[in-house]
């Protein structure tokens, strides 16, 4: 059959209307009946990458560490099996319909875990000091995070898919960005872990450990270390994790331990903390209230001593993002630390007169940062 | 020495003087912690003290 082009032009021209109400009709069909199927299909392949991405972190940092044990370490045992048996445990949160009392359930359960974990590790190296045996805690923490990212995401997105439902995808394709961020810093916190190098976390201790050197350290609470020192007719409580070792120490047992010796007249917490967005990297801020992460169990028993005793608390903070807070310090934070002195000093001499006790408290992962 | 993407971080340790207070700065050695003192001052009888450690990274 000879085709002429110039016919089916005048046969289109006759019909324009026909075939231009076809062309617009048509996609509308298929997105009223198709389009949520098409989001899915774009989103779910977004996340599939990530999901991707997960896996092979999960996988680098466990090679990682195993490989970090097997090279470092003397064992009685082979310890992959058993290390491999701790990437898979994980926590129940005591229940909170009756939310009475919680906190301690909490406390309770988050230091049953640690002594455990810290007691097993113990058990399967010979010789381990008390800097290896937190690093190695730290390590198998970045892990099973990791994992237990991996996991979640993963669950999240097959159920997804399996039920076709496209609602079901929207939570994790907004909180996704979020996952990956904090992946990508546990993944790149593995170095300085392993080489028990100061993190960004470190400088509330780096400023408070530099101002305990030439004192007397007393044991505050288990791994937290307590000293005393004077400025400008003041005495100095100071109180940080016990360092070099890899942790944050129990600055709320130490806080409850100072204050049975004698009532600070002012608390000030130096930290780490989050910047938000726009906000430059280790600008420092000062404001009101306990300065300290983590699940809230020490920030609850530090707000609970100094309301009962009637003890004001202000917070000095570094920014930072959360990829700089847990990797290797950058050198921009850590010449921020005379800076952050100066303005400690500076915040006790405007909030408080001569004779009074201050206690400062250097909160953060202490790690590579002695006193 | 740590390798993410393309950039390339390096560890420093800056060390001071306790008694004439010079600053140097070198690459981080194993069992380097902020606030040790193991080396002897270069310029004088005084101890160096490890004062920071640090990463720069570079593209």
């Amino acid at each position: 059959m000879d085709f002429n082009l110039d016919e089916f032009f005048a046969w289109v021209g006759e019909d324009i209307d026909t075939l231009m109400m076809l062309i617009w009709i048509l996609p509308v069909i298929i997105f009223v009946f198709y389009g949520q199927r098409i989001q899915l299909l774009i989103s779910s392949n977004e996340i599939k990458k990530d999901i991707g991405k997960l896996e092979e972190y999960t996988a680098s940092t466990k090679k990682d560490f195993l490989n970090y044990v097997k090279n470092n370490l003397t064992s009685k045992t082979d310890p992959s099996k058993k290390l491999d048996s701790f990437f898979d445990y994980f926590t129940i949160m005591p229940v909170d319909m009756d939310p009475n009392g919680i906190i301690s359930k909490i406390n309770h359960l988050v230091r049953s875990r640690e002594d455990f974990i810290r007691l097993q590790i113990n058990g399967m190296f010979s010789d381990l000091s008390s800097v290896e045996l937190s690093k190695l805690q730290n390590l198998l923490e970045i892990v099973t995070t990791l994992q237990l990212f991996y996991k979640h995401t993963r669950h999240l997105y097959l159920t997804a898919k399996k039920q076709k439902n496209f609602p079901l995808i929207l939570p994790l394709q907004m909180m996704i960005p979020f996952i990956m961020e904090e992946a990508v810093a546990l993944k790149d916190a593995m170095p300085a872990i392993k080489n028990g190098q100061p993190i960004g976390d470190s400088i509330g201790p780096m400023i408070v450990g530099q101002m305990m050197l030439n004192t007397t350290k007393e044991r505050a609470a288990f791994e937290t270390v307590w000293s005393k020192t004077t400025f400008e007719d003041r005495d100095l409580f100071l109180l940080k994790a016990e360092g070099p070792n890899a942790t944050v120490g129990r600055p709320g047992d130490g806080f409850e331990k100072i204050i049975s010796n004698k009532k600070p007249d002012l608390v000030i917490m130096i930290d780490a903390s989050l910047k938000l967005e726009g906000e430059d990297s280790a600008s420092i801020a000062k404001g009101f209230g306990a300065a300290i992460g983590g699940i809230g169990t020490e920030r609850f028993k530090i707000e609970e001593i100094a309301t009962k005793k009637q003890i004001p608390i202000l917070a000095l903070v570094v920014k930072q993002s959360i990829h700089e807070a847990i990797t290797l310090m950058t050198q921009e934070i850590a010449d921020k630390a005379n800076t952050v002195r100066e303005e400690l000093y500076q915040m006790i001499r405007e909030n408080t007169t001569s004779g009074q006790t201050i206690l400062v408290i250097g909160v953060g992962n202490t790690i590579g940062v002695s006193q | 020495m740590s390798k993410s993407k393309n950039k390339l971080t390096t560890c420093y340790t800056s060390l001071e003087c306790n008694s004439c207070k010079i600053l140097k700065k070198r690459k981080f050695t194993d069992g380097d912690f902020v606030f040790f003192a193991s080396e002897n001052c270069s310029d004088c009888d005084g101890k160096m003290m490890i004062m920071k450690i640090f990463g720069v990274t570079m593209d």
